[in-house]
């Protein structure tokens, strides 16, 4: 697990094995009066609508991790908000699992909740991550994000 | 025109280490390269040219691990990498 975060207020995390939501937001969460929390899950199928077996994660080591942090720092400083949780799935990930999680705290819900959906939507465009869909012992890297 | 240090070329200071990620590996057939770096002003468009894999359009440049235009010169010691388009999150 690669962690970085230049102080209590950003944490970032690129996770090569599954974790548990619940577990990593009772490790973080302070006394904000609002939080704000979005989880992204692996699809049982491929764009094509095909079962999916498994999907692949790629990333650019380094570049990824500051680049998520400057991502973070950015959104958090834009919408006032307090806190920034970022964790993100590589490697190989199986029907279900998650792929990531965006946790904001704040003052306000509004704060929060803004915060939240403009880093995942900046991470989703901004940051070098590449999904990998394999179905039937095929892989297709996949060329765009999937539709807000 | 692809070029590819040998072992015996690695102590050379004059090299670029290119990097290719996701549908690009896959179409390259390799992750990373070393590359000499033969002319002044090289840039990473003329680099991509000499790899032949296509179309550089909407295929992103970094330099030293920042995003960058593709017509930056480069120079020795520079980490390149092509990427292509983000499908994060």
């Amino acid at each position: 697990m690669v962690e970085i975060g230049q102080d209590d207020s950003i944490r970032v995390q690129i996770r090569p094995d599954p974790f548990s939501a619940f577990e990593a937001l009772e490790c973080w969460a302070g006394a904000a009066a609002a939080s704000a929390v979005f989880l992204g899950r692996v699809r049982p199928q491929t764009l094509d609508g095909e079962p999916l077996q498994a999907l692949e994660l790629q990333h650019y080591p380094g570049f990824c991790e500051r680049q998520l942090l400057q991502l973070a720092r950015e959104q958090l400083q834009h919408h006032g908000a307090t806190r920034v949780l970022v964790l993100h799935r590589v490697g190989t990930l199986l029907p279900g699992e998650l792929i990531v999680l965006v946790a904001v705290e704040a003052d306000r819900r509004g704060c929060a909740q803004r915060c939240c959906s403009d880093l995942l939507e900046a991470l989703k465009h901004q940051a070098p991550f590449w999904k990998r869909e394999w179905f039937s012992g095929q892989g297709t890297w996949l060329s765009g994000n999937t539709p807000l | 025109m692809i070029w590819t240090l040998e072992p015996h070329q690695s102590v050379l200071a004059s090299v670029l280490r290119v990097l290719l990620f996701a549908s690009l590996r896959d179409r390259a057939g390799w992750e990373e390269r070393s590359i000499p770096v033969s002319e002044a002003g090289l840039t990473a468009a003329q680099v991509w040219d000499q790899l032949e894999l296509g179309p550089l359009e909407s295929v992103c440049v970094a330099v030293n691990q920042e995003l960058v235009r593709s017509d930056q010169p480069l120079r020795a010691g520079d980490e390149l990498a092509f990427l292509p388009p983000f499908t994060g999150g």
